[in-house]
Parts: structure tokens; C-alpha cells; sequence
């Protein structure tokens, strides 16, 4: 049998690590300012954040459920959602962080990144 | 079938799935997908130490079935039979390695292993690597959690001990 | 070595950028709507190319009391300048080669609809059958209108200013560019790594994107009735007048992209492909041997692409899966 001693160290240094680097990742700043909208990891939109002229409501619709995704220029958030958790509407304004924004009931994620895939929209 | 040990686990079940609905009412403490007290891991662990792996097994894998269809949300269901697994397995390995007085021990080790599964889930079904960014909030999550859930499994295992002798 | 590395980095990266052109961007609101230039060259192309597309409008524009398009409206002839009276000239080719499906003559019924200032009301029917009389552009000649006649080269100005801005991109020594103005998009050459641009196609159904196609050298132009519409006791009606009818073009159609080397001919076809249909407007493509690409959305959301799309056209997000019909010329 391993001593209390040994595990309550082991224990608090896995706390002390987690929460440091926790710390570091969720402060990461993203690779650029486009914001992709994805659904069970398909891309279904891709906004670049500092083209965004003006409030635009944008609602992600699925068998699943409801996520109303609100875009202003430089940021974009989960306005309200149908999903049990509301743990995308709570997570607020993404805007400049690598942590994206999570609906893991509906499998809805929105990331920063660099670079829009595409370079230009035609309508 | 043994109608005493069926009741038994029966009893388990139910808690465990009480436990979990009532959980479900408490605002979650982060807006970080996956953390939460994780409060019905305490009666798993509990079945473990007092009825042994087999008991607990069937009485978790009911849990997350009944606990996805009451949610009503049967994504959850993939999530937490990822995470439950891994926590499952990790606290079967370290029951072995420590004395009755060290059941929280085994509650921390078993939170990190389901952070890890239910990470590793969501990972899968989402396609998202950067979910992966959120990983060492959860683990931290998971130690405070663990601890909580530890203690109250270490103190149930202590009085319900006679359930055993008897 | 590991502390060379940002050093090492810097210069490469300062190496890389003095012959490679920079990307210089540059955005504002022209022509009532909003325009983006992309281009890798000197930052005067960029303001050059701006003047360019306000002296266009200020020429063109119908409602600017001191265009030459007004002038010539008001009085039925008007001195016009090289680029209003070449594109008049063009825009009435490209109307006698769609047969009036494009008609720059029926700006009266537009303004009666009130899309050219956004005061919207459905006219009487015998309001609309009046202006109709003055709808017809064969009776231009001579660069003059007869009387109570107007022209709109709206349809089309934005297409133009596209090609004069490549012209002076080209004459700047500019190799890649990319200009989207107001959803009218031209991609000049390739992007500096060689690949072809990437374009996206609006989804007539919702705010997300269609599909994405790959040009070089290349007008994408899409018209819809979902751009700009207005609704009156339950009933929609878009900005895309029928000629022959003088009420919003119902075709079956959602909306149509015209890809070709030529912007001011896609932006005109786009529209008249629009109130032609799928049917009449792949007939005119296929007689005319018109050069030009075109996908097509039906209302029921169907997909039709004309056969020199292919490779280059890829269906996205809820179309991923969709059929997506590839017609030749045949």
C-alpha cells in the first residue's frame, strides 16, 4: 500500500500542473480572426471576424437542435440555444482566444483560425 | 438469479440515477464543456469497494443509460459511457493499491480518466482536435471533483460496510 | 542554434516580402454597396482603382443629379463620355443577344416598385401596363431615348467596373488580385502561390454558402431574388423585374451564377439568365455558344452546372450530399 503522504503529493502536483497550464492554453491567443462554424466537424459557415460590417444573427439548425450564433464586427458568440447544457450560450464573445466555443449536445463547435478558405462570396 | 443481489444492485441503480437527475438541476459551476461535480460516481465507487466489480459495472452502465433517457439527451449517453469506462477501469486497477481509508485517492484517479474518455469522446464525435485546449481546465476540475465525490464515496463504503459482513 | 532561429526567421521572411508584391486591401461603399479590393501590388493600384469606380458611378449612377445617365434621361439624349456611351453600346448587345430577357429600359416599372430608393409598393396593374409602353430597348438609336423612355445600366455597371479595374490592375503590372463589389466578384490571375482563387456561392436559402468554385481570370456574378425583396399582405416581391411583365421574375429560378472572363457580360446574363428560367436560359447558352459558366439553383433547391465547371465546382455544407446535374453543351 502507497502512503497517503505519496498520494496526496501526486495529487496536488497533477492540480498545480493542470490549472498552469489551463491557464496558458485557455489564454492562447487563435491563429487569425476568422471564425469557422462547424457541425459534427463540417464546416457549414466561415466568417472573417474583421469583415464583419454589421450585427448579423446566424441559426444553426439541425435534427439535434437550435444554436442562434451572434456575429458583430470582431467577435462572435452563441446568442441562445436549445441544448440542455447552455454551456455554448455561457462560454459569451469568442473573439481573439484559441478555446473554441463548444455545444457538445448539438456537436456544434465555432474556432478561430487563419486564413479564410475561401476568398471571396459571390451573391 | 440471486433476487437479494438483484435488489441490491437495484437500490444502487436508483440512487445513482437520482443522484445524477438531480445534478442535472444544478447550473453547471463553468462554462467549460464536460465539467461538472460528477456526484453519481460516488455510489460506483461505492458498489466497487462493497459489491465488487461486476455489481458496479452493471449498476453504472444502467446509471448512464436511464440518466441519457431522463436528461433527454441521448448525445450525453456517448460522453459519458466514454468517460465512465475509463474512470471504471482506472478505479478497478487501483482498487488493489489502496487501504478503505484511501477510497478518495481512487475517486481523483477515476475523475481524471473520465475527463480523459469523455475528452477523447467529444474529440471523436466532433472532429474537433482544439476541443483539447479545454483538457487541463477539466483535469483540474476533475481533481476538486474527485476529492468531493471521494470523501462522500469513503464515508458511504464506511457505514454501509455491515451490507457486506451481513 | 535555437536562439538563431527567430533571427534566422526574420530575415527570411523580411527576404520574402521585398520581392514577393505585399497583399494590400482596401474596402468602402460604392454603387450602394460594399466593396472589397484585394490586390498584390503597390498601394496606389488600390486608390486608383477606388477613383476609378467613383468616377463610374458618378457617370452611371440614375439617381446623381449630375451623372450623364440622369442627363440623358431627362432629355433623351445627353454628350456621353467614352465609358457611359461604351457601356450603353455594350449593354444593348447583350440585351438584343438575350432577346430583352435583360432589358436596361425597364428602369420606369423599377422605380415604380420603389427598389431604386427603397420606398417598396406593389403598383396597380394598369400603372404597370402603362410603363410598359416604355419598356423596350430596340427603340434606342442613335444613343438617344425616345420620349418618356429611361435607361438603367445597373444591371451591368457593377460587371464593368470590374473589367476597367482589372484593365488598370493590368496596366499597374499587378499579376493577382481579387475584387468583390457588392457580391459581383472578379479573381484576377491566380493567388501569388499559384493556386486558383477560391469563390464562394451564396445559398439562396439561408445565409450560409452553396458551393465554392475555382477561377483564374474569371467573373463570378450570382443574381437572386433573395438579395433584395420586400413583403406585402403575405406576398414576396424580389428586385428582379421581368421585362415582359413588369412584375418580380418568377422562373423557378433562386438564383443563377455566371462565370466568365468578361464581367460586365456575366453581370447582364446573370440577371437575364434569372428571369429567363433553367430551360431558356441553357437553350440561349447552348445556341448562342455564349462563353461563359453557369450554375443554376431551381426554388426546389435542385443544382444544375454547365459542363466546364466541372472539377472546379464543389458543393458545400448541406449541399455536400446534394445531386448536383452537369449539363453540356451538346
Amino acid at each position: 500500500m502507497v502512503k497517503t503522504k505519496i498520494w496526496v503529493f501526486l495529487i496536488l502536483a497533477i492540480l498545480v500542473i493542470a490549472a498552469a497550464a489551463s491557464a496558458l492554453v485557455l489564454t492562447r491567443p487563435a491563429a487569425g480572426r476568422v471564425a469557422r462554424i462547424y457541425v459534427d466537424g463540417e464546416l457549414v459557415r466561415e466568417v472573417d471576424l474583421d469583415r464583419v460590417a454589421a450585427q448579423e444573427r446566424y441559426t444553426v439548425r439541425t435534427d439535434r437542435g437550435e444554436n442562434v450564433i451572434l456575429l458583430e464586427p470582431g467577435r462572435i458568440r452563441v446568442e441562445s440555444a436549445d441544448c440542455p447544457d447552455q454551456i455554448c450560450v455561457k462560454a459569451g464573445w469568442l473573439a481573439d482566444s484559441a478555446a473554441p466555443i463548444v455545444c457538445l449536445p448539438h456537436r456544434l463547435v465555432i474556432e478561430l483560425g487563419g486564413e479564410t478558405e475561401l476568398d471571396a462570396e459571390a451573391g | 438469479m440471486d433476487l437479494k443481489r438483484l435488489a441490491r444492485d437495484g437500490v444502487f441503480t436508483a440512487v445513482a440515477v437520482v443522484i445524477f437527475v438531480i445534478e442535472l438541476q444544478i447550473p453547471e459551476l463553468l462554462p467549460i464543456p464536460g465539467v461538472k461535480l460528477g456526484l453519481a460516481n460516488t455510489v460506483t465507487l461505492a458498489a466497487l469497494f462493497l459489491l465488487g466489480p461486476a455489481d458496479a459495472g452493471a449498476i453504472l452502465a444502467c446509471r448512464i443509460l436511464l440518466g441519457g433517457v431522463l436528461g433527454g439527451n441521448l448525445m450525453a449517453v456517448v460522453y459519458s459511457a466514454a468517460g465512465g469506462a475509463a474512470a471504471y477501469l482506472t478505479a478497478l486497477f487501483l482498487r488493489g493499491h489502496v487501504t478503505e481509508r484511501q477510497i478518495w485517492v481512487v475517486s481523483v484517479f477515476s475523475a481524471l480518466a473520465h475527463s480523459l474518455g469523455q475528452m477523447a469522446a467529444a474529440v471523436a464525435v466532433t472532429a474537433t482536435p482544439s476541443l483539447v485546449l479545454y483538457l487541463p481546465a477539466m483535469l483540474a476540475a476533475s481533481v476538486v471533483t474527485g476529492l468531493l465525490t471521494g470523501f462522500a464515496a469513503q464515508f458511504a463504503v464506511a457505514r454501509l460496510g455491515k451490507i457486506r459482513r451481513r | 542554434m535555437r536562439r538563431a532561429l527567430p533571427a534566422v526567421c526574420l530575415v527570411l521572411a523580411l527576404a520574402l516580402s521585398s520581392c514577393a508584391p505585399q497583399k494590400r486591401t482596401a474596402s468602402f461603399f460604392a454603387m450602394d454597396t460594399f466593396m472589397e479590393l484585394t490586390v498584390y501590388g503597390e498601394e496606389s493600384v488600390l486608390d486608383d482603382t477606388r477613383a476609378l469606380i467613383e468616377r463610374l458611378e458618378g457617370e452611371l449612377s440614375v439617381t446623381d443629379p449630375d451623372s450623364e445617365i440622369r442627363a440623358l434621361n431627362q432629355n433623351g439624349t445627353a454628350e456621353l463620355g467614352e465609358d457611359a456611351r461604351s457601356l450603353l453600346e455594350r449593354a444593348l448587345e447583350i440585351c438584343a443577344l438575350t432577346g430583352g430577357a435583360l432589358d436596361i429600359t425597364v428602369y420606369p416599372v423599377v422605380r415604380a416598385w420603389g427598389f431604386t430608393v427603397g420606398e417598396y409598393r406593389v403598383p396597380e396593374p394598369e400603372e404597370i401596363a402603362a410603363l410598359l409602353e416604355k419598356v423596350d430597348y430596340t427603340r434606342i438609336s442613335d444613343l438617344t431615348l425616345p420620349e418618356g423612355f429611361m435607361v438603367d445600366l445597373g444591371a451591368v455597371a457593377k460587371g464593368r467596373a470590374s473589367d476597367e479595374a482589372v484593365r488598370i490592375w493590368g496596366e499597374a503590372g499587378v499579376k493577382s488580385g481579387l475584387m468583390s463589389l457588392g457580391g459581383s466578384v472578379y479573381a484576377m490571375g491566380t493567388k501569388p502561390d499559384g493556386s486558383r482563387w477560391r469563390v464562394g456561392i451564396r445559398d439562396p436559402f439561408s445565409d450560409g454558402l452553396l458551393a465554392a468554385v475555382e477561377v483564374e481570370d474569371r467573373a463570378v456574378v450570382t443574381s437572386g431574388g433573395y438579395e433584395r425583396y420586400f413583403e406585402e399582405n403575405g406576398e414576396r416581391y424580389h428586385h428582379i423585374i421581368d421585362p415582359k411583365t413588369g412584375y418580380p421574375a418568377r422562373s423557378g429560378l433562386a438564383s443563377v451564377t455566371v462565370i466568365g472572363g468578361e464581367g460586365t457580360l456575366c453581370d447582364g446574363l446573370s440577371t437575364a439568365f434569372y428571369v429567363m428560367g433553367l430551360e431558356r436560359a441553357l437553350e440561349l447558352w447552348r445556341s448562342a455558344r455564349l462563353e461563359v459558366e453557369a450554375v443554376f439553383v431551381t426554388e426546389d433547391g435542385e443544382i444544375t452546372v454547365t459542363e466546364g465547371l466541372e472539377g472546379s465546382f464543389e458543393p458545400l455544407g448541406d449541399y455536400k450530399n446534394a445531386e448536383i446535374k452537369v449539363v453540356g453543351r451538346g
